[in-house]
Parts: C-alpha cells; sequence; structure tokens
C-alpha cells in the first residue's frame, strides 16, 4: 500500500489529461486524501501539448514532489516536452498508448530504465467503449481508479457530474469508457504495486482551491471593496474569481484599461476609504511601480499581488519563477521600500492574503503579496479552517477631537497617523506625490523630506518583531540549515523531513515576511547555524542576497537556487544537506570543537 | 439622478478657496481657471469635504491645493484612472478631475477613451496652455506644427492632437470649451459639465506667460473668442459639435459644444443595480470558503456554472 502517490499525465489538448487530473483530485478531496495537481500547458491556448502531475497521499502534502510514481504518456512527443516537469525515473511505472508503435523496452527515455512499462490500447478502448476519442481522458481515469484504488464511486460521481450538461447519452458513453478501463486494469494487474492505502479514519471532504481563487476569497474574508488589474497571466483567476463574487459583498471592480489604471484606481479607491487591491504578474508589476511610490508618500493602504511567472520581460508566463523579489521591495525610486509577504501554499495564501491588507490598512502603505505560479495556479485540498481566527484590521480613522486641528500626515510616535477620507467633515486634506509637511502642503524643503523619509520607515520597524510570521521546524540546535519561501518552502520542508528520518541535524525557516527583514529572527535562527542553504527558484538567489544586505550569514551558508521551470526536488536538498554534513565533519570548523 | 444638484445652503466662492497661495507665474491662466473652479463650485453648493479633486502633474495639477476640497495631486497623466477609483469608492462625492494638454493627452491620452467609455461621473478640466510649462518649454502635444520649442529648436515636426474632436469621437456625453478671458462663461460651462451626469470634458484655453505664444495670450483670446451660443449652435447635435470642433487651433469657440439629450446611464448606477441583484445572494463571512466544497454528484452548487 502507497501512502504517497504522484502521477503524471500528459498528451495533446484534446486527450482531456488535465480535466481526469482535476476530476481524479476531486474524487481524492471527497474521499479525504491530501492532494496537489499542477498543469503545465505549452504557450498555446488551445490544443497544443498539455500535462498535470497529481500527488496524492493520507498525510498533508507540502509540495508537488520529485519523481513520477506512474507516468501517462497519451503520446511521446507531448510527454517528452514536459522532461522537467514529468521526471521518470528506475522505480516509476510508464503507462503509453500502444498505438504509439513503441516497444516497453524502447521507451524513448533518456538515461533511465522504468521499473515497469506497459502500452495500454487506450484510443482502441475509447472507441469501442463510447465511440469516440473524447472519451480517453475517462478510459484513463478507469485505469487510474482500477490500479490504485482510488474511489471509483466518487471518481463515476465526478465523471457524471463534469458531462451532465452534455446530457445523458455522453454521460453514459463517459461511464462506458471508464468501465473499460477499470476492466482493463482488472485484467493486466500492474507488477509495481500502486494501490493507494485508504485515507485515515474521520478524514472529511477536503476543500479545493487554487492559490489565485483563495487569494481572492482572503482578499473578500479581509473586507476588500475595491479590486482593479488588468488580465495577465498567471494571476487572472483572482480577477475572475473577485468579478463574480466582490458585488456579492458591495464591493466593486473595474477591469481596467491597462496596468497602471488597474493600481490607478485601486489608489483611488483607498484614498476614498475603501480596502483595495490589484493583481498582476511581472510585466505588470513593472509598470505598476510608479502607483506604488505614490501610495507609499501618500500613505495610503494598498494591497498589490504579484503572481511572479518566470522573467526578464515575457519570459515565461505560463512558468513559475521567484525572481522579483529584488523588484518587490526596491523598484520604487526614492526611500521607498515596502512590506513584501509570501504564501507557501495554497492554504498559506488566506493567510498571507488576509495579513497584507491588515498591513496595508494598519501601516498605510502599500503591500505585496509575492506568491508564484507554482502556488496561485495549483489545485490543493485544503483542510476546512475557520476564517474568523484570522483578524481582520480597520484603518486608523480620526476622532472627532483630532478632526478639530487635523493634520493628515502628523507625526506620531509610532509614525503612524490617522487618516481621512473624502466625505469626512474637518478632514479635507491634500494628498500628493510630492513631498508635504504634516498638514499635507507641498515642500522642497530638505528638513522636512527627511522627517518625513524618517516617519514613512519608522512605521513599518514594529515588523521586524513579528515573529509570528515565521515558521520555523527541526532541531533548534542544528548545525545544518534551510532557509527557503514561496512555493519552494514546500519543497524544502519536505526535504527536512526526509534528512531528519536519515539522522542529519537540520532546521529549517520559512519566511512569510520578506520585507522588512527581521534581523533579529534571522539573527536566532541562524546562531547554532555553520552550513546550509537558502532555497530558492531564481538564478541570482535573490532572498540570499537581501539577507547578506541586512544580516550577518555564516560563510557556510550558501545560495541554492535556479531558474524557474527547473523544479528543486526534496531529494536533490537531502543529497546536498547530506554533503555539506560530510564536509563538516571532514573540515571541523573552529566554531564545531567543543566548548568549555 | 445627479444629488451635486442638491444645495445645501448657498456657499459663497471664498468657501473653495484654500490658504495655500498659488505659485503659479503672474499672469498665468491657472488662476483664471480656479476662480472660475470656485465660482462653480459655489454655484452648485456642495460642501467641500464632499468634494475630492484629484490632478495629475503639472503647472495646471497644482490646482486641488488652493481648494478646500479634499485634493489628490497624483503623478503624471493618471489622474482619471485615479478619479474613477475615487467615484466607485464612493459615488456620493463630487469627483473633479484637472491637469495639463501633456498630462491628457500625451503621457495620459491612453486613460481619456477607456474615462469616457465607462462614463463614470466625473468633470475633466484639461488646462491646455500648448506646452510644458514646468518642464520649461518643451513641445506639447496640442502645440501647433512649425512650432519653436526647447525641444523643438528647428520647429515642431508632428501635428497636433485636437482634444475636442478625440472626446467627442470617443463618444463623451458632455464637451464643452471656455477660456479665463471670459471668466463667467468659463465658470458655468465647469458648471454645466459638474451638472451633467457622466462624464464630462472642459478644455480650457489658458495661456502661458512664460513659455506660451505670444499670438495666444488672455488679451487676444478676449478678441477672438466666439461663443457657441452666438453661432446658435444646438448642443445636443453631435455632428455639428465635431465640424465646429474641427476648427480646433484656428478659432477659440466656447461654451457646449455637445451635451447628449439623452445621459446614457453611468459606470456607478450599473454598480448600483448589480449590488441591488447580488448582494442577496452574499455567503456569510464564516462561510466564505464554501465555494471551494467539492460537490458529490447530485448534489447542488454553481461548480457547472463555473466550469
Amino acid at each position: 500500500m502507497n501512502h504517497d502517490l504522484i502521477v503524471g499525465m500528459a498528451g495533446s489538448g484534446g486527450d482531456g489529461v488535465v480535466s481526469a487530473g482535476e476530476l481524479l483530485l476531486t474524487a481524492a478531496a471527497l474521499e479525504g486524501y491530501h492532494g496537489i495537481l499542477t498543469k503545465s500547458f505549452g504557450s498555446q491556448i488551445r490544443g497544443g501539448e498539455s500535462s498535470c502531475r497529481l500527488r496524492l497521499s493520507t498525510r498533508p502534502v507540502p509540495s508537488s514532489g520529485g519523481t513520477l510514481d506512474v507516468a501517462i504518456a497519451l503520446n511521446w512527443d507531448d510527454f517528452l516536452r514536459f522532461g522537467t516537469e514529468l521526471q521518470v525515473g528506475g522505480r516509476t511505472t510508464v503507462i503509453y498508448e500502444s498505438a504509439t508503435g513503441v516497444a516497453p523496452d524502447r521507451l524513448p527515455l533518456v538515461g533511465v530504465v522504468p521499473a515497469e512499462a506497459l502500452a495500454v490500447p487506450i484510443t482502441e478502448l475509447a472507441r469501442k467503449a463510447a465511440g469516440t476519442d473524447w472519451a480517453k481522458s475517462a478510459v484513463v481515469l478507469g485505469l487510474v481508479s482500477g490500479w490504485t484504488g482510488l474511489g471509483r464511486d466518487a471518481l463515476a460521481g465526478a465523471l457524471r457530474r463534469k458531462h451532465a450538461k452534455k446530457g445523458e447519452a455522453v454521460m453514459a458513453a463517459n461511464a462506458r469508457a471508464f468501465a473499460a478501463g477499470l476492466d482493463y486494469a482488472a485484467a493486466y494487474p500492474l507488477r509495481t504495486r500502486r494501490a493507494l492505502a485508504p485515507a485515515p479514519e474521520g478524514q472529511g471532504v477536503k476543500l479545493l482551491a487554487d492559490g489565485n481563487e483563495m487569494c481572492a476569497a482572503a482578499a473578500l474574508h479581509a473586507g476588500c471593496q475595491f479590486f482593479s488589474g488588468y488580465p495577465i497571466t498567471p494571476s487572472s483567476e483572482i480577477m475572475h474569481f473577485l468579478s463574480r463574487e466582490i458585488w456579492k459583498h458591495g464591493g466593486t471592480m473595474l477591469q481596467a484599461e491597462d496596468e497602471i489604471a488597474g493600481v490607478g484606481a485601486a489608489v483611488g479607491a483607498s484614498f476614498a476609504g475603501r480596502k483595495a487591491m490589484t493583481a498582476t504578474s511581472g510585466p505588470g508589476m513593472s509598470l505598476k511601480t510608479e502607483m506604488l511610490g505614490l501610495a507609499t508618500i501618500a500613505e495610503l493602504p494598498l494591497v498589490c499581488v504579484n503572481v511572479q511567472r518566470g522573467g526578464p520581460s515575457t519570459g515565461m508566463p505560463t512558468k513559475s519563477e521567484q525572481a522579483d523579489l529584488f523588484q518587490a521591495i526596491f523598484s520604487a525610486h526614492g526611500d521607498a521600500p515596502r512590506p513584501v509577504l509570501a504564501p507557501t501554499s495554497v492554504a498559506d495564501t488566506f493567510a498571507v492574503t488576509v495579513e497584507a491588507f491588515a498591513m496595508a490598512e494598519g501601516y498605510q502603505t502599500p503591500v505585496i503579496v509575492l506568491s508564484d505560479q507554482e502556488i496561485a495556479q495549483r489545485k490543493e485540498t485544503v483542510e476546512p479552517f475557520d476564517v474568523s481566527r484570522f483578524q481582520v484590521v480597520e484603518r486608523r480613522r480620526p476622532t472627532e477631537f483630532e478632526l478639530r486641528d487635523y493634520q493628515r500626515f502628523r507625526v506620531t510616535d509610532s509614525g503612524v497617523s490617522p487618516i481621512s477620507q473624502p466625505g469626512m467633515a474637518g478632514g479635507s486634506y491634500l494628498a500628493s506625490g510630492i513631498e508635504h509637511n504634516e498638514a499635507g502642503a507641498p515642500t522642497a524643503s530638505g528638513e522636512v523630506h527627511a522627517r518625513m523619509n524618517e516617519k514613512r520607515l519608522r512605521k513599518l520597524e514594529p515588523l521586524k518583531e513579528r515573529r509570528d510570521l515565521f515558521g520555523v521546524e527541526g532541531d533548534p540546535t542544528a548545525p545544518l540549515a534551510l532557509v527557503s519561501w514561496g512555493s519552494t518552502a514546500g519543497v524544502a520542508h519536505e526535504a527536512l523531513r526526509l534528512a531528519e528520518a536519515e539522522g542529519l541535524r537540520v532546521k529549517l525557516l520559512v519566511p512569510s515576511l520578506l520585507f522588512p527583514v527581521a534581523e533579529a529572527v534571522y539573527r536566532d535562527f541562524l546562531a547554532s547555524v555553520q552550513a546550509g542553504f537558502v532555497v530558492e527558484q531564481s538564478y541570482q538567489g535573490q532572498l540570499y542576497r537581501v539577507l547578506r544586505m541586512y544580516v550577518d550569514v555564516p560563510r557556510g551558508v550558501r545560495s541554492f537556487a535556479r531558474s524557474g521551470a527547473n523544479p528543486i526536488s526534496p531529494a536533490e536538498l537531502v543529497d546536498a544537506l547530506r554533503r555539506t554534513a560530510q564536509d563538516l565533519q571532514r573540515h571541523q570548523m573552529p566554531e564545531m570543537e567543543p566548548r568549555e | 439622478m445627479s444629488d451635486v444638484a442638491m444645495a445645501v445652503r448657498p456657499r459663497t466662492a471664498g468657501d473653495y478657496k484654500s490658504d495655500l497661495k498659488p505659485i503659479w507665474c503672474p499672469g498665468c491662466g491657472d488662476y483664471g481657471v480656479v476662480q472660475a473652479v470656485y465660482r462653480a463650485l459655489a454655484a452648485i453648493g456642495r460642501p467641500s469635504h464632499e468634494i475630492a479633486f484629484v490632478s495629475g502633474i503639472g503647472c495646471s495639477s497644482r490646482i486641488p491645493g488652493y481648494t478646500t476640497a479634499y485634493g489628490f495631486n497624483t503623478v503624471h497623466g493618471r489622474a482619471l484612472p485615479i478619479a474613477q477609483g475615487i467615484k466607485l469608492a464612493n459615488p456620493d462625492l463630487l469627483v473633479l478631475v484637472a491637469g495639463g494638454d501633456g498630462d491628457g493627452f500625451s503621457i495620459g491620452g491612453g486613460h481619456v477613451a477607456h474615462a469616457v467609455r465607462r462614463n463614470v461621473d466625473l468633470t475633466y478640466i484639461v488646462m491646455d496652455n500648448q506646452i510644458y510649462g514646468l518642464t520649461k518649454g518643451q513641445l506639447s502635444p496640442t502645440s501647433a506644427s512649425g512650432r519653436h520649442t526647447a525641444s523643438s529648436p528647428f520647429g515642431a515636426l508632428e501635428a497636433p492632437v485636437n482634444p475636442l474632436l478625440y472626446v467627442l469621437a470617443y463618444g463623451a456625453g458632455f464637451v464643452a470649451q471656455g477660456t479665463p478671458a471670459d471668466m463667467a462663461g468659463l465658470a458655468s460651462v465647469i458648471e454645466a459639465g459638474i451638472r451633467y451626469p457622466g462624464f464630462a470634458f472642459v478644455n480650457v484655453q489658458s495661456p502661458c506667460v512664460t513659455f506660451g505664444d505670444p499670438e495666444w495670450q488672455l488679451r487676444q483670446h478676449k478678441a477672438a473668442l466666439e461663443t457657441l451660443d452666438s453661432l446658435d449652435h444646438d448642443p445636443g447635435d453631435r455632428l455639428k459639435a465635431m465640424a465646429l470642433a474641427q476648427e480646433y487651433g484656428t478659432k477659440l469657440y466656447t461654451g457646449v459644444f455637445y451635451r447628449d439629450p439623452e445621459p446614457p446611464p453611468t459606470y456607478e448606477a450599473g454598480v448600483h443595480e448589480r449590488h441591488a441583484a447580488l448582494r442577496p445572494q452574499a455567503p456569510p463571512r464564516d462561510r466564505i470558503l464554501e465555494a471551494f466544497r467539492p460537490r458529490r454528484d447530485g448534489e447542488g452548487g454553481d461548480e457547472e456554472a463555473r466550469s
């Protein structure tokens, strides 16, 4: 029995492998399994190659995992296009379309012989059972259900539900194709056992969402009343969700004419007193930069989501990368860094987005939510949780007393000044991108500029004490460490568990708050550390570089970074940790000698 | 429909004047524009805290600070998107937008068409001086072809844009022009723009005394202007309005070129209707994640509707 199973499928657009993956995940969620589904496409809008990888487990899954347990190729050309995402290893079971004419001992895989290879007449089964090639995905579902034991009732139901609108005939044809797959699996059992252990008792139905939808739902929970943005891959699902839902909550959305107007309207709505959000990806982020500086100097709350994709420029719109950290923190001209938060999973996207609104409103600043394509577009099971745990913060509005001699930008102890809004009698002021004094009047005084810069940066200082925005795991005295963020943190988490199981003394730090850099948190974490890695998906290793700016990072801690669309696997991190542990023993650094 | 018409108590132009002293050059046309705005606002009578006055960057964009309204002096060219966000966030506000010809028809030119087509109830005042004054005298999008400026020492090679014709062609429901040379006329077109229930555009020929064309100053305006009223122009006739707008740059017509006799619904009116229809469907706050619960076969839910 397997407690953890990774299935990868690829085919051409019409083969329906992605929809098969979605149905498998839905059935798994209904049965109480944990799972993650990632989809990957060529850049064509219709047709072209498409693939998905589905990880199912009886335990929570922090990442989409590494090498496949089961690979399913509807044709080899398309399968091989996803080489980095669908890795076949020596323990993989390979199922493929027999019409490809490839012999099981002649698979077009370089440098690897899988544990088992089985050619299945998938198309022929679909034609015989349903009379159409469109039923291939139903056959695949039957095969997977038959070999893994994943709930055939739930799958049959999910399949019916999917085709309900197409009428009884289509539903029946798909049901026959599904049954054909089941029968085939029963007639040809696998040598490699792929049966999935039953979900533990008492596991209720899991929720299913992707990071973008979760971000949008969190915004509604936080009280977001205004969204404006411009369509861009891979963030558009945030706009899609809110364009259906925000009206129900009394909010308004606007599809802007461009990225600048998208953030601009949100800045305007915030000035008018509403919680406002915009969402985009790299190229849009570049365009929004000037407006973020305006929100900083005008001290207006704003949540700006950047779902990172491969860059620079158009880069790789459908692939994940974590190379926008420098931009998120530093892209404004002037002294205007802003808080940056990054979610590590679909569920975590809820917490991080609500926190972003709390920070934006509480500190009157733009806040960047730095998601990435992997989290944003993967479907994940989420244990139902109580949303009221996530506190909603309102901006500090002036009291009647404060309105008597109101100064919008009054320098307070905290640096946060009570904020009025149009419609509030006595609160009129001039908001501006030009430097201004406490009353809001434009100024070119160096003295005032220095004082206002100090105010705007000082107000963010308390964020550095937010230890709750960091996840720390593992042996607190470990000499080996991993630091990771965003979707890569799940991989690091998994590597930590594997390394611990090998007896390595490792710990892991995962910041949700990337900026301001909480220097004390890193200092405490790194106190016992002699070596380790900052793990991230970028060429430059941007978090590593940022940490080196603010923190005394031990020399043994290095960057483990790689360009996007080249996923890092837990196994290779464990290899690196193992080698590092061996190096530490060989070279016995002075710090490792026993102390008096 | 437009609640801006509801005067609370008689107000004077002085009620809208702030303590901030304008820093425009002596003799600048913008002094006249801000006076006309005070007068128009007094005629409307809304208290100043219910007014949001948004601008971009440029000499003219300093104007919100000289009023007692909630002002927002934003970034170059982006006043319109920000103003739309303000109005949609709080439709009860009276929202004015101002900027120069560079702000509106060069760096921010892309936003005008969309502000018009969304028809958010804003009044957009462009102080058109055919020059970049704040940066000391470069070519602007409305500078005449051949004009010599700091950035076109041998004469401009490009033709100017025609703001009136652009905005009419975009489909705006209200298009007018004024000049500080006729203060009463200017105040009256701004007031009419505010009263129009939808996007209103007022182009103001506001001469630059420092870098401006000597042939195009207030004294000349006074002599050259022709009111559209005097031509018996019917402001309900859009084609006629476009024909008259063609004369931009050669003739100085003032007054209302076009006012849609049947103003179409505003964006915010659509929002209001949508709220009325959809708010009853709002899930309770603590059940916001219900949207993500997978449904079994035969169970209700909007899953299919979404896929």
